[in-house]
């Protein structure tokens, strides 16, 4: 009791001089938030030593000491299995490091010397960093919070697609024997939800990413419970909500709707108020190559999943008062990842592109006034660029290994600097390939920008 | 004087001049969405070339001077060749000598008359170079390429007469990668290259405002002050350039100083108000000490702003507006120089 309190103390004194920091890192599944956070922990390590972070100023005038791995303020909560990704990378072959299933944290103390050297703490500094790990399926609940039962069911049809209709087809004919105001048994209901959730997969599957709820593909220690039984219902309209409220407490619409209450306030809701609401910076990973290579309909849809999502945060200004008590996002990266799969002259177009895709959140953050860069980054690099002499001229290329280790040398094609039409996915498309980590050895990870995210998500704090 | 014209009836049916306008009111059309269209022509930007040719002082090119100084070392060479020619075949030993001393004395005159313009085409070059860095390198949007960034970059080495196994230029190319966008490429430039230079220019203005200021602290006489600070000044100046690896002759010096000087007279209000300000305080200050403490340190102070302003010109990277060295950094250190020879006269 006593040592938690210190704890708080501590952590209170902390923020109010300013030198804590919460990192959220934010990104839907398989945008690459495990890597960025092994390398991130990684670049941290070995600063000073062999790490390159040239674009990060403290390191680049060599202040940065180095950082620790310390005791996390929530002990309930697993610890970033940061020894585990480095070992899936210094296997041979090395593979990339296990996707996140449950939820984790990691608290990084750096230590660094202060460029001005008279301070009233010496000349040495600590800021300590607070990161967290999560499944992105789960982030997409986050948006729910916003809904009631009969809105949610009306956005999730209004989102679907024609490809995501095809695979809730069976779904569907299967709840068409339904209305809302029958009473359906419990057995019954849980083989629709069952369905509802296959068709969820089956959407993940072919690179859907606007998928809710977020459970219902990773269920964690939820599997089975009757508060994963729910789905939406078609064909509701808001001029019923008052027919529907009438309805008795046994008919589907009301079980459905309770369901979905008790999900929003003891689920989503913990999760939400422990680990989301008291966020410094962050940094919305995306992998807009992914999307590129899935087609017109997923990119669509990331860009829906992404504005949706972003409007769960708290972004502006940061005074003392809300540093301590209601903590607030003042400073917003946006990273497209796996940079290192196009070639060095495409980053630019990857950047463009990730403004485009974001545009609608940028324009709310600009009008909060919340400062925005885009980076092109990669968290680990897996490839080298080089040049190939080509048609008598000298062609940017990648050399690297696929994920079955042979050796690659291919250009992996341009990246657009807009959305390009439907008609270009039919013609031509985009077949961005797929590498496998660099053999890691003692060194510090080889990475593409992340010195200079990193200068810019913390390096006001590094003065 | 002419008659006042008759008045005249016009007939309805007459046909009547249409008012401007109205004819002008073309239908709606609608063309093959096929057909070939281009897009208007933009209105073009004033130049930018022309607006400084506006602003900046006329140019005269002395066209006159240059063919003068021209014809008549082409013709002394002449002459002096003829004449040693003639001496040789003559046996005229004496004007043979002095001829050939003559010619010694014209290609000596020559060589430093090409060596001026070398080293003013260098500064011009200087100037260029600076000029396509700010434009390329400053503005935050990322289209030059990396490999751009990296010519650009070599040119700067070659500017500054750094040798590719020169330290700094090592490191920085150990820092840079292909990726790196031509903003990243000159944050790694200037740290690498120029903030060690920067280092060593502000502590060099330091110490010679500091010298300037005891050395008019402590000098009877008005006018050897005058010109001690002339001199110092153009030392100064000399040795920043020489920092940034700009060698200066006669006529380029004169250039940079004037430059200098024109940015220093057109500097903005807001600056000389806040730094003027400091400055009249802290010569108050010296002044209660001693007067001519008090005119050492304006004397001294003035160096310093000659010295951050050649700085400022000389840079072949421009400053960003947080990076710039202050004067408020440097007046501290030239007060306590002035401190310690103070006291040492009140212990004597």
């Amino acid at each position: 009791m006593r040592r938690q309190l210190s704890h708080e103390i501590q952590n209170l004194l902390d923020r109010g001089r300013d030198r804590q920091l919460r990192l959220a890192v934010t990104g839907l599944s398989r945008a690459g938030k495990t890597a960025f956070l092994t390398s991130l922990v990684n670049q941290l390590r070995h600063a000073g030593i062999d790490a390159r972070l040239d674009l990060m100023k403290a390191a680049r005038e060599s202040r940065l000491l180095g950082a620790q791995r310390l005791s996390q303020p929530d002990l309930g909560v697993p610890r970033f299995p940061y020894d585990e990704a480095m070992q899936a990378l210094a296997t041979t072959p090395p593979h990339w490091p296990e996707p996140t299933r449950g939820i984790s944290e990691l608290r990084l103390q750096l230590r660094y010397r202060s460029a001005r050297s008279r301070g009233p703490f010496g000349d040495k500094g600590t800021l300590t960093l607070d990161l967290i790990d999560y499944p992105g399926e789960w982030l997409l609940d986050l948006p729910l919070l916003a809904h009631d039962f009969l809105s949610w069911s009306q956005a999730q049809f209004a989102a679907m697609g024609d490809e995501r209709r095809r695979f809730a087809a069976d779904w569907l004919q299967a709840l068409s024997e339904h209305d809302a105001s029958d009473s359906v048994d419990e057995s019954r209901l849980a083989s629709l939800s069952e369905r509802y959730a296959s068709t969820l997969r089956q959407a993940r599957e072919a690179g859907f990413s606007h998928l809710q709820p977020g459970r219902f593909l990773l269920p964690g220690e939820l599997q089975g419970a009757p508060v994963l039984q729910f789905f939406p219902l078609p064909g509701l309209d808001e001029s019923d909500r008052e027919r529907l409220a009438a309805l008795p407490g046994d008919s589907l619409y009301q079980t459905l709707a309770s369901r979905f209450r008790y999900y929003q306030q003891h689920v989503v809701k913990p999760f939400y108020r422990e680990h989301f609401r008291r966020f410094d910076r962050q940094i919305v990973l995306v992998d807009v190559l992914g999307a590129l290579n899935a087609g017109p309909e997923r990119f669509e849809d990331l860009s829906l999943a992404l504005s949706t999502l972003m409007r769960s945060f708290d972004y502006g200004k940061r005074s003392l008062l809300n540093r301590l008590f209601a903590p607030r996002i003042d400073r917003l990266a946006i990273a497209a990842t796996k940079a290192d799969h196009v070639t060095p002259d495409q980053h630019a177009n990857l950047t463009t592109l990730l403004e485009t895709l974001l545009a609608e959140p940028l324009r709310d953050l600009r009008y909060a006034d919340v400062p925005v860069r885009a980076f092109s980054l990669a968290a680990i690099r897996a490839t080298e660029a080089r040049e190939v002499a080509h048609d008598g001229r000298q062609q940017p290329a990648l050399r690297g290994h696929d994920l079955e280790g042979a050796p690659l040398l291919i250009y992996p094609g341009d990246v657009p600097r807009r959305v390009p039409d439907a008609a270009f996915w039919q013609r031509q498309g985009f077949t961005f390939t797929a590498f496998r980590p660099p053999q890691s050895d003692a060194v510090a990870l080889p990475h593409i920008r992340m010195d200079a995210a990193m200068e810019w998500l913390m390096g006001d704090k590094l003065r | 004087m002419t008659d006042p014209r008759p008045g005249r009836r016009f007939t309805i049916e007459e046909k009547e001049a249409p008012a401007p306008g109205v004819d002008a009111l073309r239908g709606a059309y609608t063309y093959e969405p096929a057909q070939i269209s281009r897009p208007l022509d933009e209105v073009e930007a004033a130049d930018e070339g022309e607006l400084a040719a506006a602003i900046a002082p006329p140019r005269k090119r002395r066209w006159g001077l240059f063919l003068m100084l021209a014809a008549s070392l082409g013709l002394g060479t002449l002459e002096a060749g003829q004449t040693l020619y003639a001496a040789t075949l003559g046996g005229d030993w004496l004007a043979g000598a002095w001829s050939a001393v003559g010619l010694l004395a014209l290609g000596l005159g020559g060589k430093a008359v090409l060596g001026e313009l070398w080293r003013l085409r260098k500064l011009r070059r200087h100037a260029r170079l600076r000029q396509r860095i700010d434009e390329t390198w400053v503005q935050e949007d990322d289209t030059t390429t990396g490999a751009d960034a990296m010519t650009l970059a070599d040119a700067l080495r070659g500017q500054m007469g750094l040798s590719r196994s020169h330290p700094h230029w090592q490191s920085f190319e150990q820092a840079h990668e292909a990726h790196h966008t031509a903003t990243e490429t000159r944050e790694l430039i200037v740290h690498h290259l120029l903030l060690p230079r920067d280092r060593a220019a502000r502590q060099l203005i330091t110490r010679m405002a500091g010298e300037t200021a005891v050395m008019v602290a402590v000098s009877p006489l008005t006018l050897v002050d005058m010109s001690l600070m002339a001199w110092r000044n153009i030392a100064m100046l000399d040795r920043i350039a020489g920092l940034y690896g700009l060698e200066l002759g006669y006529a380029s010096r004169l250039r940079l100083f004037r430059d200098v000087l024109r940015n220093m007279v057109f500097a903005g209000a807001s600056e000389i108000v806040s730094d003027a300000g400091m400055d009249l305080l802290s010569m108050n200050l010296a002044a209660k000490l001693s007067t001519r403490a008090g005119q050492g340190l304006g004397a001294g102070l003035l160096t310093a702003r000659l010295g951050l302003r050649a700085m400022r010109t000389i840079r072949p990277i421009a400053f960003r507006a947080e990076e710039q060295p202050r004067l408020s950094d440097l007046r501290q250190e030239i007060w306590q120089q002035l401190r310690q020879v103070d006291e040492a006269s009140q212990t004597r």
